[in-house]
């Protein structure tokens, strides 16, 4: 199979949803146009942004460092420790030595130092892993960001991330969720900065030869805290779906996306204004806060939440507790 | 020990080695071993296999998933 593009070159990628193949340098090409694209087209970044890219060591998140530090963006890297045995320390050096090939070093956080580890804290506050991960990593997205005075914070949800998302919001009929899905995250006072997600157009297929033929090393195993993740799930029907019936992933988000679709729309506020709007930054953090009303600083840590001490300091006292209960019990 | 003259397919996630007489198309070695196309990536040493691409025997390939949960 020839290059579609420059018909010379042996393609090295088939991808059926765009009826194209590619030669290395051609699939360069493709995949940046495809990421500047869905930067343009819903405005998730300008080019004086200081970005603080979130990554995990996999192939989404060093990708898209990778694509942002070509096209000339200021970035960092954001690194989270989860504190998960050997596979923490794997995915951190992948991102150590990703960065240290670009000339960077990245902001790491221990969540060991911080004292909530992942899996001793889902144990204490008997939680799914997958959800005291994103309380903490939202808590430390918005801190970092605003300490080191980054404009926005990107991370590496790729297409199939999000169709899966889409996909078990409808099936479940979260009209709240429906209404805040979207790669922009407005930003919002009270130290809630804008969230960004500028892989929306491509697959993970994609994003894995990106990082493949760029020789990006990347971790390959997967959280073993996720391997009952209801996304696979879905990705799992998406993706029996998609091989019948190519392009069908893209064409169902970016129909979603459409500012007319009136499923973005919240049924008490739906007016024509509300896609997206810093409305939806707020609500999506009263819904990670667990409340509604009006915005305020948690009294411990000083964070933006809805109630009087943010999730993440009440997720941080219950470790506490748990921690002293268990010295308590053993020292008799 | 792996037979020199079939395919050697290897799963790296999975910790799955799998062999299959030659000469086969990717996609059709991947509907062998059970993969869909979709979530995987085929790759032999440093080169990236489109899925229509023909393997001789004696060839090693490896297949690796793209699929991330949470």
């Amino acid at each position: 199979m020839k290059c579609k593009r420059c018909r010379r070159a042996d393609a090295a990628v088939d991808l059926p949803s765009h009826h194209a193949a590619f030669c290395p340098a051609c699939f360069f090409v493709f995949f940046r146009r495809q990421v500047t694209e869905g930067i343009r087209k819903q405005r998730l970044l300008v080019p004086e942004d200081r970005v603080l890219v979130c990554v995990s060591g996999g192939k989404d998140s060093l990708v898209l460092w990778d694509v942002l530090i070509d096209a000339g963006y200021e970035t960092e890297g954001l690194y989270i420790d989860l504190g998960i045995e050997g596979y923490s320390d794997r995915s951190k050096e992948k991102v150590l030595a990703y960065a240290a090939s670009r000339g960077k070093t990245p902001i790491v956080v221990e969540l060991a130092t911080e004292g909530v580890p992942i899996p001793e804290a889902a144990r204490c506050a008997r939680m799914q892993e997958c959800s005291v991960c994103g309380t903490v990593k939202r808590y430390f997205f918005n801190r970092v960001a605003a300490e080191g005075k980054f404009t926005v914070v990107a991370t590496g949800h790729n297409l199939d991330d999000e169709t899966a998302r889409l996909l078990g919001n409808l099936l479940h009929w979260q009209r709240d969720h429906l209404a805040r899905q979207h790669p922009l995250l407005p930003g919002a006072d009270g130290g809630l900065v804008r969230k960004v997600k500028p892989l929306w157009r491509v697959s993970e297929v994609e994003t894995a030869a990106y990082g493949f033929l760029k020789g990006i090393d990347y971790v390959t195993e997967e959280c073993p805290m996720s391997e009952d993740a209801t996304s696979l799930v879905y990705k799992e029907a998406l993706s029996r779906i998609e091989d019948r019936m190519p392009g069908t992933r893209i064409v169902f988000y970016q129909g979603f996306l459409d500012p007319s679709n009136p499923l973005r729309k919240r049924p008490e506020t739906a007016t024509p204004e509300d896609a997206p709007g810093a409305d939806a930054a707020h609500r999506t953090e009263v819904a990670a806060e667990g409340g509604e009303g009006t915005a305020r600083t948690c009294v411990e840590c000083g964070a933006a939440t809805f109630t009087e001490t943010c999730s993440f300091c009440r997720l941080k006292e219950r470790v506490r507790k748990a921690r002293s209960l268990r010295a308590t019990t053993v020292s008799r | 020990m792996y037979n020199a003259s079939m395919i050697r397919v290897r799963l790296p996630q999975k910790k799955k080695e799998l062999e299959f007489p030659g000469p086969r198309r990717v996609m059709d070695l991947l509907a062998d071993a059970g993969v869909r196309p979709t979530t995987v990536i085929v790759t032999q040493g440093r080169r990236l296999l489109t899925k229509d691409h023909r393997v001789e025997d004696g060839t090693t390939i490896d297949v690796i998933s793209v699929v991330s949960g949470g």
